[in-house]
């Protein structure tokens, strides 16, 4: 004969905190695994634009980052930049240099695709499309959000590979050529991967895609 | 070459994140932005804490105090807004750092300009009474460093006494003097003796401040003329 033991308040009460230690355990575990837990996506076709045809959507792990581009202000840059995005060349390409809170840099066509990382060579390869000019001489604002085009210690070696900052730099100004701004989304690009003690990031984030908003 | 990569790979991957904007854009450490918006688009920083730099480490600068600072850098700032944004871009100028007590292998120095770095590092307390003169001097240094074929150095020396010669280098010599001679003599200052270069950064810095060139004598002439025709092939608008 089995007897029915019945539980006594203080174990249901136990039993009940660990079933919520569980949940919390758990749920916690995936809140904090999603990176992307508090960062809003911005869908391009809920907001109307000034200038739609300069318009670009960069779209990363945490969803879209929209770019407004000034071609009045660097003509040569943003149509290379245009060039390259309506060919869909920055698809897989790695986010290979980050400072955390102050850039991110991608577009490495050559050495920087998902299928063909270079570790040795990432941040100098090229697009196959020849240099650009710098152009840095209008006035330009690079504060948080701005995108240049980046280049090697020469003026006039730009290509493929850009920059966004994540905080202001006045400096930058005259240095580098600015393409254009991020006008949503760039919490999105805060949370791109970055190592503490290098700026160049191994098993790097990589950009999912990068479109004109128009064709 | 794998193992070459890994060990690049390794060099990049230890190294300390160096995000200070200012070291990256001209490998000087302990800066800070002091003024960013000029007309001529000049960029004033000043040391935060003394600095270290160049080969051997023998390059050293300290901070000033601010108030110091906030004097020298009007200064400053006047004499170097007479050169406009097109001059500069083509003497390779971009940024002036403040500091003081520069000095070089621990030889005390006005100043140092780089314009590979687009550079000019002054030191804010070197010798008072000539102090405007002296940043127009380190303006030159820049200017004959982007130009060397016009500063033909034989060309200048060519206008001495033949029996004239200058010192190998400016601190080869005790020749240090910066009172502006009475009786020229084909110099402006004792320092003008020590090099070619120094002379004539002595003859520009002396027309950018406006000194008197009554009485001068043939040779200085010849110098002027040299310095002034040379200037406006660079920039046919340069006004001294």
């Amino acid at each position: 004969m089995i007897n029915k033991i019945k539980a006594t308040k203080s174990e249901k009460i136990i039993f009940g905190f660990l079933i919520s230690l569980a949940i919390f355990f758990f749920g916690s575990y995936f809140l904090i695994k999603d990176k992307c837990l508090f960062v809003k996506n911005y869908d391009p076709q809920n907001i109307s634009f000034d200038n739609p045809q300069n318009i670009v959507i960069l779209n990363v792990s945490c969803g879209n980052v929209i770019i407004e581009l000034y071609p009045n202000i660097s003509p040569n840059a943003v149509k290379r930049f245009k060039t390259l995005v309506s060919s869909k060349a920055y698809d897989d390409v790695a986010f290979h240099r980050v400072v955390e809170g102050a850039l991110i840099q991608a577009g490495d066509l050559e050495f920087g695709k998902k299928n063909n990382l270079d570790y040795g060579k990432i941040g100098t390869g090229k697009s196959g499309l020849g240099t650009v000019n710098s152009e840095v001489d209008a006035p330009f604002d690079f504060d948080k959000g701005s995108v240049g085009l980046a280049r090697t210690q020469k003026y006039n070696t730009e290509d493929s590979q850009f920059f966004i900052l994540l905080k202001n730099e006045p400096l930058y100004e005259t240095e580098f050529t600015p393409i254009g701004k991020v006008i949503y989304g760039l919490k999105a690009l805060e949370k791109i991967k970055y190592l503490d003690k290098s700026q160049y990031v191994l098993r790097p984030d990589f950009i999912n895609s990068l479109r004109m908003l128009i064709n | 070459m794998n193992i070459i990569r890994s060990f690049l790979l390794l060099f990049l991957l230890t190294i300390q994140v160096q995000a200070n904007t200012i070291y990256n854009l001209i490998k000087i450490p302990n800066l800070e932005i002091y003024e960013t918006k000029t007309q001529n688009k000049l960029r004033y920083l000043y040391a935060k804490q003394p600095f270290t730099i160049g080969v051997n480490n023998n390059i050293n600068c300290y901070n000033s105090n601010k108030k110091d600072l906030d004097d020298k850098y009007k200064t400053v700032k006047k004499n170097l807004d007479r050169y406009n944004h097109k001059f500069l871009k083509k003497i390779n100028l971009k940024y002036i750092v403040l500091c003081e007590d520069l000095s070089i292998s621990k030889i005390n120095t006005a100043g140092i300009p780089d314009h590979i770095m687009k550079t000019l590092i002054l030191d804010i307390n070197f010798n008072q009474n000539y102090f405007e003169r002296v940043i127009h001097h380190e303006v030159f240094h820049a200017i004959n460093d982007s130009y060397k074929n016009l500063f033909d150095e034989k060309v200048w020396s060519g206008f001495n006494d033949k029996e004239f010669k200058y010192a190998k280098c400016s601190t080869c010599t005790d020749k240090l003097g910066l009172n502006t001679y009475t009786n020229t003599m084909g110099f402006f200052t004792e320092y003008s003796r020590s090099t070619a270069s120094e002379d004539m950064a002595e003859v520009f810095s002396h027309l950018m401040v406006g000194s008197n060139l009554e009485n001068i004598d043939p040779i200085l002439e010849k110098k002027i003329q040299f310095i002034i025709i040379n200037l406006q092939k660079i920039d046919k608008n340069f006004i001294l």
